[in-house]
Order: structure tokens, then C-alpha cells, then sequence
């Protein structure tokens, strides 16, 4: 005997590898589906023994991170499955996978996808964006990978709408994906508002349920280690912000959410050496704008040392070049972001900004209210925000001035730098700000982002500015 | 020698462990977590606990590290976690002549999270220990309010054939807040002829 599928059922499984005890329907459900053969059932921890002459090596594989790190691998006695088990270490934040865990594949056929999509956008394209939207429609009709590299505030979302466009009305299944939840989160309201007749999904950890078959999901790339040969273009913005470069298993992740042969485009203002080398080695199609949408320069950073910072604000002093720089700020009302190496350190100056003003906040990755803070600095309803390196992309806010405190510091890579800088000069109102970094000691790091911010000048005008 | 963690357990960053005579002839197992982590562990004040009217000595406040440890490891199911207090327990209970009893889990909420943690830890720290008690009830304490836990009907049964007549026992458990668990596991063991009874828990919340 069949059964009647229920769409809703067949909506979100399509596409997706899901654990086989926690999906958002009745268990009983699941099982009846399973029962009759809808889906395809896989431990989630898979392993093969390679010999290598005599010695035999074990090795795991984790079927939803793809994950193969062995150290990430634990093996513990479990009281389930009543053996030696194993588990993955690496995704384990999203729930543990192990070897007596099912993981569900749907296998029936795709929900039919529509073709009547409207792009409801009217603004206007500098002819730089231009031509990298026709550029990368032309990549994706030819099936082939893309790079857009664009500087920071060079327009790169709207470069994206008619392409994504072109893809949804020839009824493929589109994904964009970004490591940082902020930018999932910017990116989501701007799709649906040019997007108004397409279903949309935002995903991202704790995002809540959404219903129907999205043709368009817009999700970090760790909600990609639920998808399997999903989507027939990927689309990765901010390619390389952090964690993204370092994971290879988010990569691997990329790559197995697409279908075999989906082209993957890649936006970045701070594309790797790697994938530079990647393009012309693969021949990808590329786009480069090495000018803001408004056609003002790049600010440049200018570097003012702030020795021994660390132990200054550990005394409870702020050291006397940023209150000077904060006092400024709330002298001319301008709102400004300046960002800390650790949370450590900007929770202990945290109480010492509030008695500058007591309007200033903080946020970092944890934060609960990340969202409220960053809301209020645009509404100017707070002065200003001491932050991480958690918003160091997709952040616009008009006017802001920024401060790095401690720009030596490791986690300030040249392309984190890069990419703060970008956060100053947006609008066409105000296409210059200050952009400092505070150090103690110049680095490398900092001399590669400020001569990439010149460079990209350069190229934009013509001569150097700034 | 092969190194078991490289990573801290707990934040990722890497470990670098320097090379001492006493790391090379000392006992002590390898580090598991970073100076950096474990310098946000507060350990409890005074060992002893006067409030009970027997002894029970806790190692650690439940402040915000070890809310999420307690989560990660629990919940989360990260068994690999066990290792992260295994020096300090094994230095508190490898001297002790009692005989180590950990509380225990019920057998479906066993089978639910697939470990027992209390076991795990001791296992971590190479502590031996044995079950006399068997857990009559799947209601954890977390979920209850003080009143109800002060007046819930008894938590735990001798298991059958057990022999704790005369022996000298100290209950291990993760974390005692009211600490009703322990009185319960404590009265079931006295009444069945247990010469004394101590407790030890990782954390005092």
C-alpha cells in the first residue's frame, strides 16, 4: 500500500541530509516514510580500514561535516548501541553525530520549481557593476565557477540580483551562503524585498522553522553540512572571512551542498592567494571593481602607536589617544565602531567607556542582543560600540568612524583589516571617515592592508589618493 | 610519545606543552584545556561544607564556564570532556581508602544519553569504582524547585545482592546544589548498614 506524500514533508527534506530522531515532524512519521523506502538511511559516522601491508589503519569519515580530521574522531563506550561507538568532535555543536546515529536522505523527486520569478529592483549600476552582473550571468549559463572581486562597499549584493535572478527563472535551485550569521541576517530582508513572489529561507543556527520549498536559501555555511546535492549554484559571499579559510571541511561543505557540476561563485573583497591561483588554473570567470559604488576612494587607515594598551586598560585606565579619538567622536556625533583583539580585553574597558558615556555598548560572537546593539548604533539611538572581530563584514552604517585597538594583534590578518577598513565611507553622504588601527608595534599585517587599500585606489583612479 | 589532545577541549587553541622533569617523571596526566580556560574555573572556597550534617566537599563554583562545560558535556554529549578534570580528581580521590560509589543514572535516562557521566569522569582519572545503588526514578533534580526536591519521595534502591555492611563509602557525584541527591543516596546506604558515608562533587552550585 502507498502513500500520499505530504508536501510539506517532501518541501523540507528535498535536498537536505537530516539526523533521522530530530527532524520537525512526529517520529512516527518519519519512520513510516522511511518504512516505505522514501528515504535513503546512513550511519552518520562512516569507517574504512586502509592497509598499508601489515598495518591496518582505521579510518572515520562523518557523513553530514564530511569532517576527517581523526583526531576529531572519539571513541567512548556507549550505552546505546551497547558498543565501542565513535563520534564527531567537529560538528558536534549542532548535535552529536555517532556511529548509531541514522541519518535520512530524501531520495523521491524534486517539488516542481517555478519560473515565474520577479525581480522587483530599480536602482542603478555604476558600469562596473554592469558588466560583472553580465559577466557572471554569462559564467553560470556556461556552467562554469566565478569570482567577483569587488572592494568593500563596491556594490557586490546588487551585482548578485540579476544573475540570481536568471538562475531562479530557469528553474534551478539557488543558495547563498556566508560564514557570519550577521551578513545572513543583512542579506535575507534585501532578498526578500527585490525577490517578492520567490520563497526564501534564512538559515543559520537557532533560525526558526520556515515552510514551503524554497528555491532561494540564504544560510551560513555551517547550515550547508544539512544540505546534500541541494542546489545548482552555490553562491559564497564573503568567501574568505573567518571561519570559512581555515575550515576545510566548510569548504568540503560547499561543495558537496551543490550538485554534482553546480557552479560555485565566489564574492569577495579579499579574495586568497589560493583562489587567485584557482581562477586561472580553472579558468573561472572573473569580475573585478576596484571602485565604490558612489566612485569615492577607499579610506586609508593611518596607524598611531598605543604602547603597552593591554596593561594600561587592565589597570582600569583607558589609554589617553583613544579617549581623546572617543571624545571626538561624541563631540561631532559620529557614531563609530572600534574593535578589540579579545573579548577579555574589551570586557574589562568595557565599564570604562560607560563612564565616558554611559550609552556605549558592546557586542561579541555570543552575545544574545547582537542584533538589538548593532539596530541601535544604526538608529543613532547609542553613540557608539565596542566589538570584536565579529563585525568586521557586512556591517553598513552611515558615517561610522572606526578604531582598531591592538591592529598587531594575530586575529588582525591583513584581509580582516581590509575589510574593517571597508566598514568606513559607505555612503554616498559621507564617503570618507577616520580609520585608525591603535597598536603596539607595526606588523606585516598592517602594512599589506594599507598598501592593498592604496593599491586598489590606484587601479580605481588612476593615481594614488590618500 | 604520542600526545592525546593537541587542541584545547574547550576553546580550539592549540596547545603547546613544555617539556619539565616533573612532565617527564611525574604522574600528572597531560593537559587537556588551556592556562587560558582554566584560569575561568573557580574553585570553591572552603573544601567543607558546614551546612550538612555530614561531610561533603565540592572542588568548583558553577560559575558561566562551567554552566557551558556542564552543557557541553552533558548535553551536548561531548564524552571527551571527562578529561578535563581528570588531574584534580585523581589527586583528591586516589589517596582515599573509601570505597568510591558514583551516583548513578537512571537506565533509560542512561540509554538516552548514551553515558554515564559521573562514571566517565572517574574512568578519565583512572579512579576505580563500583555501583551498590540503582536509581528508582527518571525525574532529575535540575527541573524541580527546592521544595519538591527537599520533600521527593526516596531517589535510589540498594542494587540486589549488595554487601555494604561495614564499609566505608564516599559517593561521587557531578554537582550538588540542595544537595538532596546525596542525603538520598547517603540514607539508602547508612540504613543498609554502611559504616560511614562521605561525598565528593566536582562542583558546587
Amino acid at each position: 500500500m502507498g502513500i500520499i506524500i505530504e508536501p510539506k514533508i517532501r518541501d523540507f527534506f528535498t535536498g537536505r541530509i537530516w539526523t533521522r530522531n530530530h527532524t520537525p515532524f512526529p517520529q512516527e512519521k518519519i519512520d513510516r516514510y522511511i518504512e516505505r523506502g522514501f528515504f535513503k538511511v546512513k550511519s552518520a559516522i562512516s569507517s574504512r580500514v586502509h592497509s598499508f601491508g601489515i598495518i591496518k589503519m582505521k579510518r572515520y569519515h562523518c557523513n553530514r561535516c564530511h569532517n576527517e580530521n581523526q583526531k576529531e574522531f572519539i571513541e567512548f563506550d556507549c550505552a546505546r548501541c551497547e558498543n565501542k561507538c565513535v563520534y564527531c568532535r567537529h560538528c558536534i555543536n549542532m548535535g552529536r553525530m555517532s556511529l548509531c546515529t541514522d541519518l535520512i536522505l530524501w531520495k523521491d523527486g524534486f517539488p516542481k520549481s517555478n519560473r515565474n520569478h520577479v525581480l522587483d529592483w530599480t536602482g542603478q549600476f555604476t558600469p562596473l557593476q554592469e558588466k560583472a552582473s553580465k559577466e557572471l550571468i554569462r559564467s553560470l549559463m556556461e556552467n562554469r565557477n566565478h569570482l567577483i572581486h569587488a572592494v568593500c562597499g563596491a556594490g557586490k549584493t546588487e551585482i548578485l540580483f540579476p544573475a540570481v535572478h536568471y538562475a531562479l527563472n530557469q528553474g534551478k535551485r539557488v543558495c547563498i551562503a556566508t560564514p557570519r550569521t550577521d551578513v545572513v541576517l543583512e542579506l535575507f530582508p534585501r532578498f526578500q524585498k527585490v525577490f517578492p513572489q520567490t520563497t526564501i529561507h534564512a538559515l543559520y543556527g537557532g533560525s526558526p522553522t520556515q515552510t514551503g520549498f524554497a528555491q532561494l536559501i540564504i544560510t551560513t555555511t555551517h547550515q550547508l553540512y544539512r544540505f546534500e546535492k541541494a542546489f545548482d549554484v552555490v553562491i559564497v559571499d564573503e568567501a574568505d572571512a573567518f571561519p570559512y579559510t581555515f575550515d576545510e571541511s566548510l569548504q568540503r561543505a560547499v561543495i558537496k551542498a551543490g550538485k554534482l557540476d553546480a557552479p560555485t561563485v565566489f564574492v569577495t573583497a579579499t579574495p586568497s592567494v589560493k583562489i587567485l591561483a584557482r581562477t586561472k588554473k580553472e579558468k573561472w570567470g572573473v569580475s573585478f571593481i576596484p571602485k565604490r559604488f558612489h566612485g569615492h576612494p577607499l579610506p586609508v587607515p593611518r596607524f598611531e602607536p598605543l604602547w603597552n594598551y593591554t596593561k594600561t586598560i587592565e589597570k582600569g585606565i583607558i589609554p589617553t589617544k583613544l579617549v581623546q579619538w572617543t571624545k571626538e567622536r561624541l563631540h561631532k556625533n559620529e557614531p563609530f565602531l572600534i574593535f578589540f583583539p579579545t573579548i577579555q580585553l574589551m570586557k574589562i574597558a568595557t565599564p570604562l567607556f560607560e563612564s565616558i558615556h554611559p550609552d556605549i555598548l558592546s557586542v561579541y560572537a555570543e552575545d544574545s542582543d547582537r542584533k538589538e546593539k548593532v539596530m541601535k548604533l544604526r538608529n543613532e539611538e547609542i553613540p557608539g560600540l565596542l566589538t570584536t572581530t565579529i563585525l568586521e563584514r557586512g556591517v553598513t552604517i552611515k558615517n561610522v568612524q572606526v578604531a582598531v585597538v591592538g591592529a598587531e594583534s594575530k586575529i588582525f590578518t591583513s584581509s580582516a583589516l581590509i575589510q574593517i577598513s571597508g566598514r568606513v565611507g559607505r555612503n554616498v553622504q559621507f564617503p570618507d571617515g577616520d580609520i585608525v588601527y591603535f597598536h603596539h608595534g607595526i606588523t606585516t599585517e598592517m602594512d599589506d592592508a594599507r598598501n592593498e587599500i592604496r593599491r586598489l585606489n590606484k587601479m580605481g583612479f588612476g593615481r594614488e589618493k590618500g | 610519545m604520542k600526545k592525546e589532545v593537541y587542541n584545547c577541549l574547550l576553546c580550539g587553541t592549540p596547545l603547546n606543552v613544555q617539556v619539565t622533569w616533573k612532565w617527564l617523571l611525574g604522574n600528572a596526566f597531560e593537559r587537556t584545556i588551556c592556562l587560558q580556560c582554566e584560569g575561568e574555573f573557580e574553585p570553591v572556597d572552603s573544601s567543607m561544607d558546614t551546612k550538612s550534617d555530614f561531610e561533603v566537599c565540592s572542588f568548583y563554583q558553577y560559575n558561566d564556564k562551567m554552566k557551558d562545560y556542564l552543557h557541553r558535556y552533558k548535553f551536548m554529549h561531548d564524552v571527551a570532556l571527562a578529561k578535563v578534570f581528570r588531574n584534580q580528581i585523581r589527586q583528591h580521590l586516589s589517596k582515599r581508602n573509601e570505597i568510591i560509589v558514583p551516583i548513578p543514572m537512571h537506565p533509560a535516562k542512561l540509554k538516552e544519553r548514551t553515558f554515564a557521566h559521573v562514571d566517565e569522569l572517574l574512568k578519565a582519572a583512572n579512579i576505580p569504582y563500583q555501583h551498590f545503588l540503582v536509581k528508582t526514578t527518571t525525574e532529575t533534580q535540575g527541573e524541580k524547585t527546592r521544595e519538591e526536591r527537599i520533600n521527593s519521595p526516596q531517589l535510589f534502591e540498594l542494587i540486589e545482592n549488595a554487601d555494604v555492611n561495614n564499609k566505608e563509602i564516599l559517593l561521587v557525584d557531578d554537582i550538588t546544589t540542595t544537595g538532596t541527591t546525596i542525603e538520598h543516596a547517603r540514607k539508602a546506604l547508612i540504613e543498609a548498614g554502611a559504616k560511614s558515608v562521605k561525598a565528593f562533587t566536582l562542583i558546587k552550585g
